[in-house]
Order: C-alpha cells, then structure tokens, then sequence
C-alpha cells in the first residue's frame, strides 16, 4: 500500500499537525503502481468551524476536511490519469478505527465515493503516532471493512 | 456558451465512465439543468431536491469555488472549465471513548 518512505512521511505529517487530525491522498497511475503521488493535504475544519460553527461544531482535534485547492488538484491529477488508492486521515486521542462519520463522509447517495480506495485511518497519542489501519468497501457487506493488510 | 465540465471518478458511473463533458450554458444553474438532463444519473448525487449543491459537493470555475462567486448564478464564459468535486471529510468518534 505506502512505501516506506510515504509511511514515515505520512507519520511525520500526523505528528507535525498534532491536536490537528491531518488528512492527504495516495494517488496511484499505471498498471504496476510504480507511479506514486503522496498528496498530503491542508485541514480546514477549523475554519470552516470558525466561520459556521453551527453548521461545522466540531474543530480540527476532532475532525478533518480537505481543502478544495487540494480537492481541485486532486480532480486534475485523475484527468492525467492518476486513480484515488489511498485516503488517510488520523484520529486525536482515539484509536484507529473507521468512524461513523468517517463512513458517513464517504458515502454518497449510499455508494462509496471512491469503492477502489482504501481508506488508512492514524491513532495519535500524545503526539505520537500509535496505530494505523486501513478499511475497503466491501459490496458485499455494504459497509466499509477492516483491510486485509497493515497501510505498510 | 460552450463550456467544458470535469467529471471526478465518483460521479462517472452517471455519465457513462465521461470524463469530460461540453455544455451549452450561460451560468452554473443552466449548467448542472442541462447535465441532469442528460444523465439522469446525476440527479440527486449533485443537488438536494431543492436545488441547492449539496454540503459535500464544491463546484469550481476556472479553480475559483462557486461559493466565492456568485454560486449558481455564477456566469460562464465561452471556454471556461467547471469541475465538479465531491468532499473528503471525517473525524473521530466524539460521544464514545475507546
């Protein structure tokens, strides 16, 4: 799923942005995978909290949403070809697990947005990172599943 | 205006695996209009029943948010790019300690 490189990178990035949950994309182009694009990405629920906190109560310790600058390079990136393969985030003060919200935010209309990608969820502790999981779609179930690999 | 539309991965199964789209329109509103008629799929994957742009869907124009402009009354250019991009949100759970 990462290389070594983008696990330890995606590691520092947990740690560097702790009590923020932080958040990015592996985009993957080409049969055998060998052209990898690490896109860690920039949190802006705390000011979507700022500005709405109605609408958006919870702040950056508990939650995460991608900026749509990245969201927009993202799209890019699949019109030249690029795929979703991995989804990360991590979790404050919480264990790796694939949240309800986490679920609800993935889903539209009751589909996956992305049904190929797997989704790796970082368990932060004091700053440090402690655990890491990942989830799939399973059709079958109708739900989202623990993955049958460690994100390594 | 003839205006070419981005269509992301998630919402392709409603318009035959298309990528890229051209739609005659002359603001946002026309435009999503005109691409649910077309593909009915995307009815409901876009827009709430009133109308509105759901919370998890940004639209763009050339890289600038709808919401930063006029939103759906935002007018279009000959040339110019929309891209329609679904949210990447989460977060823990926050009323059950594990």
């Amino acid at each position: 799923m990462f290389t070594a490189e983008e696990l330890a990178q995606i590691r520092s990035q947990a740690e560097a942005e702790y009590p923020a949950e932080c958040c990015g994309v592996l985009l993957l182009r080409g049969r055998d995978g060998t052209d990898r694009l690490l896109l860690p990405c920039r949190n802006i629920q705390d000011e979507l909290h700022a500005k709405d906190p109605v609408k958006h109560p919870r702040d950056s310790r508990t939650a995460y949403y991608i900026d749509p600058k990245d969201l927009l390079n993202i799209g890019r990136r699949e019109g030249e070809g690029y795929a979703v393969a991995v989804i990360y985030h991590s979790h404050i003060e919480a264990g790796a697990y694939f949240s309800a919200t986490d679920k609800r935010n993935a889903l539209i209309d009751g589909a996956p947005t992305y049904p190929d990608a797997v989704y790796v969820v970082l368990s932060v502790v004091k700053g440090k990172v402690v655990d890491a999981q990942s989830f799939v779609w399973d059709p079958a179930a109708g739900d989202f599943v623990a993955g049958s690999s460690a994100p390594s | 205006m003839s205006v070419q539309v981005y269509i992301p991965t998630p919402f392709r199964r409603a318009t035959n695996n298309k990528d890229r789209v051209t739609v005659e329109a002359h603001d946002v509103r026309m435009l999503l209009d005109e691409l649910e008629s077309h593909y009915a799929g995307l009815r409901g994957l876009v827009r709430d029943e009133q109308g509105e742009v759901h919370a998890h869907v940004n639209i763009y124009v050339n890289s600038e948010g709808i919401e930063a402009l006029q939103g759906l009354a935002t007018t279009l250019e000959d040339g110019d790019e929309v891209s329609i991009i679904p949210a990447l949100a989460g977060g823990r759970t926050i009323d059950v300690h594990r």
